[in-house]
């Protein structure tokens, strides 16, 4: 210990010792008389003594010492004690704080180090440890939901997907889909493992925002955990189509029964002979088409159109097509020929021969007949997969869609009673290509697991100028993006749990919805979601325990007090001496 | 007669007695009551249990003997000598009177104190059992009494705001309900009046309601499955009367003066229907074989069942003769033995079926089935039972053949000479003027030949020997005509042989028109046709036909002989005669099949293929399809009630949509009523201002959501947003094409 001594007034060693050994000197000389009594070796010890406090107390000497004052314990949720335990018999008296979202840290007034136990500080509170030296020591992952990942926003008719991931589960446990009246929907059976994950979906029945939820049970039926999945469905609008053939077929005709039943609004033209046409018009579609002009296709979602009537367009129709779909986003569906898939120098898809005419389906659905060739799958083009069975391709063009299928007299589902089917097949095609509707904006939430009086966080992108958002109470401030002048940030702070909604300035504009949990709810997620963030923040460090502890020793000055005090004692004996023993 | 204190005992006695009579008798009264709820059964209960008892114990038998013994047996005053007591002391002897005396002294004390024998304490305890007995016996039946089908539902009608009413406001009572169900005549079901609002009557049931209300009240109404039905105002009431069609769900609403609405609940309205009448067969294989030799007969026994009342059952036997193309079905109905007794629930018939009363032969097969009909008005029920089988067993077999005749053009080429003959005829008599005598004569008499031989082939059908081979020598040897003519004749013959403007040219086998008249014998017709011994031959024609053509052979005798007479224009007539004869045995003899198919209208030559397509015009069309995705007002309602669940407050527009969805799922009600019915009365309850809770809200949205089916497979268009940097994305993508 005492190698590491050292002064704090180093620089007055020697003037110092020089005086003392002088005033010792002098004492010596003056005791000299009594040097045949025991008292003179007493009192001279006893001198020396005192100089050599007294010299202490000018020199300051110091000791270097683990630097227990510079360094703090934050401790978080989930901490493990055995941590907690080993790092305080490290380092004895380090100052520990409990963690409270929301509230201020003190520790960080008296250190500069710190280590994080726990899952770490939320987001918000990072602000609280800026600049200091943070050792973010992490914590183990709980048991429970660790992950939900689900559809937030779907149309009616949509499937609502939930996959979500649990961690350590007990055995026998299942997961069950509950919709928001408590219906059980669909369930599963947990793996065993460390983690479970779980893929389920249903298909809503009606529109509305509602609170599935995702419940685990036990063996017995008795329900452990319950996590909320909010699910906003909304309705789809019906579809203006446009189909032009060269002369009628039974696949239109059926094509266009189903699509007119379904209430869309379907313009037919077939060509009778030369310039003399059929035109059929459904659900209010009235005006004839002959040529095609950008002006004419603005109303329509959809053409559809057989490959000879497409490829013998002349130009004008042609190019107005062309620019219809690049920039009004129209959806094009050519109904392909034999020769259609041979010609491919015209073709929009490359196709690849498989000599095979009949497309399976699946085990409960069947197959129906398909033209020999399949889609080659090239760069920009992209399958249209039904149950991960191709059953068209599309490529996009502009804001547009251009598609077609190898499917070949598909009413023949229709004739052996697969209805299911046929509509499936053409729901999923027509789905995936038609014009969408412009929406003003969109939302996207930032905060993945809102919660009561934290900040919530929201991206908004639009084409408005200035918008404006507000809350139930009050308009939120906006931060717009440098490079990209549509994209909006801003925060809120939510006041009731369920959901709570944002509004634009628009009347016209549907609200946006978001669901804000109970602080018990997604606590898994929310804590796994809060050690990667303090990971990303920190950078995890379990190794480096004590890793600057040499850095962090620092001189500590011995109090001067015991030293006079010392002094002084020494003083006052050699005081009271010669009184007690003088003759 | 007697001691007093011993007649007082025996009075007693008899009392005791009769009260244990009637101790039994309340027994089996209070048993009887409560079994049956009944308390005319509990009086007579009583009194038959009182006869029986006091049968049995026969108190008025009670003689002074058995009281004197009972009492010497129990009394130890009495000495054994109580009898003395009975007696007139001017009987007794000396020694008997003191003892008398002695025993009436002493029995005064005791006698008093002497209880007659008596089982009171037995005899209650049974009629307490009995009493136990006929409770336990009125809680069984309670608990095993059929449960009412919607218990939930009150017997009654009830009439519950709508909306919530001002306390004050007097609301108006129904003071009487009476619903009557006239079931049909038919049932034998009588009339009935109830309270009970849930109905269930046989289709066709008239049902009336009468409502009465206490104070004022406003358009009462009936809604059954979204139907509105007015109920008539008379004599105080509100009346409405409604054939039962088929289940269904109604419920009754009115308004006070207030203009207050007030609703009942919903009470169900079950149509039974009439089931057919069940037959069964009892004891008879479905196939049955006999023998010619055996007794044909086959018994039937037949069990009829109707659920209200059978009208009618017979045995329809229908008898096949011979086989194949022949065969020949004879349908008769046999009536059961015995008279029919109408409108019966249940009959047992018997009949036992004779195969040879039925004129059956051997070989012949006899169908049966036995058909019932109900009495159901206006249109029975008919239902039958499995056909059954009696073949009598042939022991000759005919092999059938007649398949070589179908489809083969049984007339020869001649037959469609005779139009050929009197053209050649007219051509004839035309040309007359420019030719000579000989030539004229020679064709005329060549003509002749034609005709001649033409009858001749028609004679063949007649049975009549042919004289083909040899007629032309004759002819011509009468005629004296030159041998060298011959072939030129053979040679017209052949022209018409090979014609091909005939009529019936395309019915023809080709290997028919090759064969000339002289190959005759390899035509594989040819020989058939002569074969004198086959049915076929002389089945070739009908009798009116062979008539006809017997004419026909006579008028063209008369055709042949004017052309022989060289008086072509005279036979010119009888060929015409001829040839409508022949056409008309021609088409007789032709099957016809009515042709089907498009009949495309005539196409006008000049316009043909000319590509003028100016007349043609576009063809427009137009049509509305009423799209609704299916349950769209219940999917609605489930979206509303999420809403109201959030708190939203209840408006005049959820009522409606509410009474829609209700509507639409009273539809598919029909069907499994119990598992729309909760979903229905909890829609129905919303109505109620009371019902508007949380709670019921999500109750009512829960049932829905599992009573309704999936969406429908329908493309439909989203809402995106188009983002710049996606924009430009794909924009440079595209640049690279």
């Amino acid at each position: 210990m005492i190698d590491g001594l050292s002064f704090f007034n180093s620089k007055f060693l020697w003037p110092v010792v020089l005086g003392l050994v002088i005033l010792w000197a002098i004492f010596i000389w003056k005791e000299w008389s009594q040097r045949k009594e025991k008292r003179f070796w007493i009192k001279g010890v006893v001198s020396l003594i005192g100089l050599f406090c007294l010299g202490m107390v000018i020199l300051k000497p110091a000791l270097p010492k683990d630097q227990a004052e510079g360094m703090g314990i934050v401790l978080t949720d989930g901490y493990r004690q055995t941590q907690l335990d080993s790092l305080k018999s490290k380092y004895k008296r380090i100052p520990v704080q409990q963690y409270v979202p929301g509230q201020a840290l003190n520790i960080t007034a008296k250190v500069d180090s710190l280590f994080l136990l726990g899952h770490g500080l939320l987001d918000f509170d990072f602000w609280q440890i800026q600049g200091k030296a943070v050792t973010f020591l992490g914590a183990d992952d709980k048991q429970g939901w660790s992950d939900i990942q689900h559809d937030k926003h779907i149309f009616l008719g949509e499937t609502l997907k939930v996959r979500a991931n649990y961690h350590q589960p007990e055995k026998d446990h299942w997961a069950v889909l509950l919709d928001h009246t408590g219906n059980p929907l669909d369930s599963v059976l947990f793996d065993e493992g460390p983690n479970s994950r779980v893929s389920i979906t249903t298909s809503p029945k009606a529109s509305g925002r509602f609170v599935y939820s995702l419940v685990e049970k036990d063996e017995n039926g008795e329900m452990v955990s319950e996590e909320p999945i909010p699910v906003v469905i909304e309705e789809t609008l019906p579809l203006k189509i446009l189909i032009i053939n060269d002369f009628p077929t039974f696949e239109t005709k059926y094509l266009k029964n189903f699509l007119a039943e379904k209430g869309h609004e379907v313009s037919v033209r077939s060509q009778l002979t030369r310039n003399k046409y059929k035109f059929e018009y459904f659900n209010g579609a009235s005006n004839p088409i002959y040529q095609f002009s950008q002006q004419g296709l603005e109303d329509y979602d959809l053409l559809i159109i057989d490959a000879d009537s497409y490829f013998n367009l002349n130009n004008t129709s042609k190019s107005a097509l062309d620019k219809s779909i690049t920039e009004d986003g129209l959806g094009l569906f050519v109904q392909p020929n034999a020769s259609f898939f041979i010609s491919s120098k015209q073709a929009f898809l490359s196709f690849e021969a498989d000599y095979s005419e009949k497309l399976v389906l699946g085990e409960s659905l069947g197959s129906m007949e398909k033209y020999p060739y399949g889609f080659a799958e090239v760069f920009p083009s992209r399958t249209i997969l039904m149950d991960s069975v191709p059953v068209a391709a599309y490529v996009m063009k502009g804001k547009g869609k251009i598609a077609t299928t190898n499917l070949k007299n598909s009413y023949q589902l229709l004739l052996d009673g697969k209805n299911q089917v046929y509509t499936r097949i053409w729901t999923t095609i027509l789905d995936e290509i038609v014009r969408e509707r412009e929406k003003v904006a969109e939302w996207e939430s930032l905060t993945e697991v809102p919660h009561i009086d934290e900040p919530f966080q929201f991206n908004l992108r639009t084409r408005l100028e200035t918008p404006q958002v507000y809350n139930e109470e009050a308009l939120i401030p906006l931060r717009q993006d440098l490079q990209v002048s549509s994209n909006w940030q801003g925060t809120t702070y939510p006041r009731n749990t369920g959901w709570n909604q944002l509004q634009i300035q628009k009347d016209s504009m549907a609200p946006f919805s978001y669901y804000v949990f109970k602080a018990e709810e997604r606590n898994a997620v929310s804590q796994k979601k809060r050690m990667m963030s303090n990971i990303r923040e920190f950078g995890r460090n379990q190794n480096t325990l004590g890793r600057d502890s040499a850095m962090s020793k620092i001189f500590q000055v011995i109090p001067p007090i015991w030293f006079y005090v010392v002094f002084v004692l020494c003083m006052g004996w050699l005081w009271l001496e010669p009184k007690l023993f003088g003759q | 007669m007697g001691d007093k204190r011993l007649n007082d005992f025996k009075r007693r006695w008899q009392l005791v007695q009769y009260t244990e009579c009637v101790l039994y008798a309340v027994g089996v009264a209070g048993l009887a009551y409560l079994a049956s709820q009944n308390f005319f059964l509990g009086i007579l209960g009583f009194a038959l249990g009182m006869a029986v008892a006091v049968l049995i114990f026969k108190p008025w038998k009670l003689s002074s003997e058995q009281t004197v013994a009972y009492v010497d047996a129990h009394v130890p005053e009495a000495g054994y000598s109580s009898a003395l007591l009975l007696m007139p002391p001017s009987e007794l002897s000396n020694l008997s009177k003191l003892q008398r005396y002695r025993v009436s002294t002493q029995l005064d004390a005791v006698i008093a104190k002497l209880k007659p024998p008596h089982q009171l304490p037995m005899a209650a305890m049974v009629m307490f059992g009995l009493i136990m007995i006929g409770m336990a016996v009125q809680f069984m039946l309670k608990d095993f009494q059929p449960k009412d089908l919607t218990p939930s539902t009150p017997q009654s009608i009830q009439f519950t705001p709508l909306d919530s009413v001002e306390t004050n406001a007097e609301i108006p009572k129904l003071s009487s309900t009476k619903i009557t169900i006239d079931q049909p005549d038919y049932t034998g079901i009588p009339n009935i009046s109830t309270e009970n609002p849930n109905i269930r009557a046989v289709t066709g049931s008239a049902i009336t309601w009468r409502l009465e209300f206490d104070g004022e009240v406003a358009n009462v109404r009936m809604d059954r499955m979204g139907e509105i039905f007015t109920l008539g105002q008379k004599n105080g009431g509100f009346i409405l009367s409604q054939t039962l069609e088929a289940s269904g769900f109604y419920s009754f609403s009115f308004e006070d003066k207030n203009g207050n609405k007030f609703v009942t609940d919903l009470y169900s309205m079950e149509a039974i229907i009439d089931e057919a009448p069940l037959v069964e067969i009892d004891g008879l294989d479905q196939y049955s074989y006999f023998e010619f030799d055996e007794v044909k007969q086959l018994p039937v026994n037949t069990k009829v069942s109707d659920d209200f009342g059978i009208n009618d059952a017979y045995i329809v036997a229908t008898v096949s003769k011979g086989s194949g193309e022949s065969v020949k079905f004879r349908e008769e109905t046999v009536r059961f033995d015995g008279t029919l007794s109408k409108g019966k629930k249940q009959l047992q018939l018997k009949r036992l079926l004779d195969l040879d009363k039925l004129k059956m032969d051997p070989g012949d097969e006899l169908y049966f089935y036995v058909e019932a009909k109900d009495n159901k008005i206006p249109t029975p029920n008919i239902s039958r039972s499995e056909t059954y089988f009696a073949v009598i067993r042939d022991t000759v077999t005919d092999d059938f053949a007649v398949e070589s005749t179908l489809g083969v053009d049984q007339m020869p080429d001649y037959f469609r000479s005779q139009r050929q003959l009197i053209i050649d005829t007219e051509k004839l008599i035309k040309d007359q003027p420019n030719l000579s005598e000989k030539d004229f004569k020679f064709k005329s008499n060549e003509l002749g030949f034609d005709q001649k031989s033409l009858r001749l082939k028609y004679g063949q059908f007649m049975g009549d020997e042919t004289e083909l081979q040899a007629a032309p020598g004759q002819v011509s040897s009468v005629e004296n005509e030159p041998e060298g003519e011959e072939g030129e004749e053979k040679d017209v013959l052949d022209g018409y042989s090979h014609k091909h403007d005939s009529d019936n040219e395309h019915n023809l086998v080709e290997e028919h028109e090759e064969h000339g008249e002289e190959d005759e014998e390899e035509d594989p017709l040819h020989d058939y046709l002569h074969n004198h011994e086959d049915p076929e031959e002389s089945t070739l024609f009908e009798k009116s036909l062979k008539a006809k053509l017997r004419d026909a052979l006579s008028i063209m005798w008369d055709a042949e002989l004017y052309l022989r007479l060289y008086q072509p224009e005279k036979s010119l007539p009888y060929q015409y005669q001829a040839l409508k004869i022949i056409q008309e045995i021609k088409n007789s003899a032709r099957i016809y099949v009515h042709r089907i198919g498009f009949d495309p209208p005539p196409i006008k030559e000049e316009k043909r293929l000319t590509g003028n397509i100016e007349p043609i015009t576009n063809f427009d069309k137009k049509q509305e399809f009423e799209y609704q995705m299916s349950f769209a007002s219940s999917r609605k309602t489930v979206s509303r009630l999420e809403q109201l669940i959030q708190g939203f407050n209840f408006t005049e527009m959820d009522r409606v949509l509410f009474q829609d969805a209700g509507n639409e799922l009273a539809k598919k009600a029909v069907v499994e009523p119990l598992k729309y019915l909760k979903v229905l009365q909890g829609l129905r309850d919303l109505d109620k201002s009371v019902n508007r809770t949380k709670e019921h809200y999500a109750t009512v949205q829960k049932n829905l959501l599992l009573v309704l089916p999936q969406v429908e497979n329908n493309p439909g268009k989203v809402e995106a947003y188009e983002d710049e940097i996606n924009r430009l994305f794909i924009n440079e993508l595209g640049k690279n094409d």
